[in-house]
């Protein structure tokens, strides 16, 4: 469903110009469970913006169902994203002052139709990663894991086609980590894609095809 | 629940996350706003009572001073301005038609006058009979000067409400005698209460008495202060200015190209000069209070910037999630205008509040208008547009990849 062809992405600062990707080739299908290894620096965190149309490449080709993604214009890109993402980072990115509930329903705000039962849904996203008791608590309340929880909720209330997650379990002790590892292997057993940036080798382990990152190339189960 | 019900719905609940920003900006607009609705109130109020004051004169009122100083305000009846002299009142009555009634008038101020042991400084007025017709200023108890009191320089008086109240208290004046610069008269009657003038002196400070008296017994001024007329024609004004200004010209022997040693004041003369004055303190009032509505301004886009770029995960996730960049755009710019309404109202109540205390403490006459209201409205609403569009924009043209790294 996802396909990528010759993604070169260079970052320039001043003069000083960083080549990043270097001609990469890659295709997912729908319903794996990928992780993209590297170390840090090596732009897995690059190469999943440009995945989930957060950013674009300096140059090749990014197909998504059969869609030249480069063609289109930022708003179609927006509702895009809200269509067929599901983001989680490491960073969780919640908001603060506001309720578990009103953060997993963000994504809703920006769908093109409204659904009536946005309530039920957020309540069952909640309950699908073990937090139904914590509904209308502040995101600045919870612990760590119990956020990266509702970060999983939120990207999964559009009932999306792709879940993208940015080294989400790097800011987690090793239960919460567990914990989350479980949701993405149920999710992905839901038939759900699952891409996962880590830099952890158990967490890449946890899913079904392992790539890493490695001077700008890609290489298949190192 | 459409698309812009849920962003305008979502503005909120941000704000309610944030309340101590949103109370500060609310603030910064709101004095801002009370500051213009007192500016207005006060300022029309003022005008108001300039008016006021002009029309009780009436608008058949002529007025000639000596002097010159036909561009400095009011003129001031100095006593050093010697042209006008009673023969002048004669010669207007006898040749000028549309005269309804003329006096000549001589006065001066800080005169003492004693009752008993009582001791005040007031304004004498030597005036005739018809004064107190041209200047609806009749007597409220008791009577006018007469024309006998004229022609035989009667010693007789009539007092305004404020020598009434230093040297008779609540007793009752009328029949008494009062020593006028040692000289006896008697009190025929009271003048109406008029109040505090336009310039802002007490019009009920003052003593009127025979023009002939004033002359022949008390104070020996040769020339008038003043020649107070009454048009019968309104509409014939101007023409009636020009004669009586062409017959002074040459009775006064000006030479054609000279200025007038004489200052003539029609009704409209006040108005325009009342109006002109209220104008340019309206105009400067408005300009401080503006002022301090850009300063608001300022004060919300500060904060705005501030808070935008504190935002920038929040901006990048909600972009990440779906958010166009017209949604983020229309999102800061709710906010703005929430806060800029909000203030607006506030201000608002906090100037009608602020421009009642002063008129009830008799700091400034002031009047609640719909134009102040309209004009707060309207400056909210512009301060929001204005000052929330760049942070707006800022917000909006950040790419999701940015914000989120931030």
């Amino acid at each position: 469903m996802i396909k990528i062809r010759n993604i070169e992405k260079t970052y320039t600062k001043g003069s000083l110009s960083t080549h990043v990707l270097r001609g990469i080739n890659l295709a997912i299908d729908r319903g794996e469970y990928v992780a993209i290894m590297g170390t840090s620096g090596t732009g897995k965190s690059t190469l999943m913006n440009i995945l989930g149309c957060l950013d674009k490449p300096t140059s090749g080709h990014v197909e998504l169902d059969g869609i030249d993604v480069l063609k289109l214009d930022d708003d179609t890109l927006s509702a895009l994203r809200n269509k067929k993402f599901g983001f989680v980072f490491q960073q969780f990115f919640l908001l603060e002052r506001t309720t578990a509930q009103d953060n997993v329903l963000l994504p809703l705000i920006y769908a093109d139709k409204y659904p009536a039962d946005a309530v039920e849904r957020a309540k069952g996203a909640l309950s699908r990663v073990g937090l139904e008791d914590r509904t209308e608590y502040l995101a600045n309340e919870l612990s760590g894991g119990q956020q990266q929880r509702v970060a999983i909720a939120r990207a999964l209330i559009n009932d999306p086609d792709v879940i993208l997650a940015d080294e989400p379990t790097g800011n987690l002790d090793s239960e919460n980590t567990r914990d989350v590892l479980e949701i993405f292997s149920r999710l992905h057993k839901e038939r759900r894609t699952i891409v996962v940036v880590t830099h952890d080798r158990e967490v890449a382990e946890k899913a079904q095809r392992i790539l890493e990152l490695k001077d700008g190339k890609i290489y298949e189960n190192p | 629940m459409n698309r812009m019900a849920r962003i305008f719905k979502e503005s909120f609940r941000v704000m309610g996350d944030n309340k101590l920003r949103v109370f500060i900006m609310i603030l910064g607009v709101a004095v801002g706003v009370a500051s213009l609705t007192m500016m207005i109130c006060v300022s029309t109020g003022a005008y108001e009572e300039v008016m006021d004051t002009v029309n009780r004169q009436g608008p058949d009122l002529l007025q000639i001073r000596p002097g010159t100083d036909k561009h400095t305000g009011l003129p001031s009846g100095s006593r050093e301005v010697v042209s006008l002299v009673e023969e002048d009142v004669d010669a207007i009555q006898q040749h000028i038609g549309n005269i309804l009634a003329i006096s000549p008038v001589k006065d001066r101020k800080e005169i003492e006058v004693k009752y008993g042991d009582k001791f005040t400084l007031s304004r004498i007025f030597g005036v005739k009979p018809a004064w107190a017709q041209i200047r609806d200023f009749g007597p409220s108890k008791g009577e006018f000067i007469s024309d006998d009191d004229v022609s035989f320089a009667a010693r007789v008086c009539l007092i305004g409400q404020t020598v009434k109240k230093n040297l008779f208290g609540d007793a009752d004046p009328i029949g008494q005698t009062i020593q006028i610069k040692n000289v006896p008269f008697t009190v025929k009657g009271e003048l109406q209460w008029k109040g505090i003038s336009a310039a802002g002196r007490d019009r009920d400070d003052r003593i009127v008495i025979p023009i002939t008296t004033y002359t022949r017994r008390l104070l020996r001024d040769i020339y008038l202060t003043q020649i107070v007329i009454t048009v019968a024609d309104t509409k014939k004004v101007n023409e009636s200015v020009e004669d009586v200004r062409a017959l002074l010209r040459e009775r006064h022997k000006i030479a054609p190209g000279e200025p007038d040693d004489f200052v003539m004041r029609t009704p409209q003369d006040l108005i325009d000069l009342a109006s002109g004055a209220s104008r340019s303190l309206i105009n400067l009032l408005t300009g401080i209070a503006g002022f301090s509505l850009i300063v608001a301004g300022i004060v919300i886009m500060n904060i705005m910037l501030a808070s935008v770029s504190a935002r920038r995960n929040e901006i990048g996730i909600r972009r990440a999630v779906g958010a166009k960049r017209e949604d983020i755009l229309s999102q800061v710019m709710m906010e703005c205008f929430l806060i800029a309404i909000m203030g607006g109202l506030f201000g608002t109540v906090l100037g009608y509040g602020g421009s009642l205390v002063l008129s009830s403490l008799k700091v400034a006459a002031s009047k609640i208008t719909l134009l102040a209201m309209a004009a707060s409205i309207l400056s909210c609403l512009v301060i929001a547009l204005v000052f929330g569009i760049y942070p707006a924009r800022k917000a909006a043209n950040q790419s999701p990849v940015d914000a989120l790294r931030a």
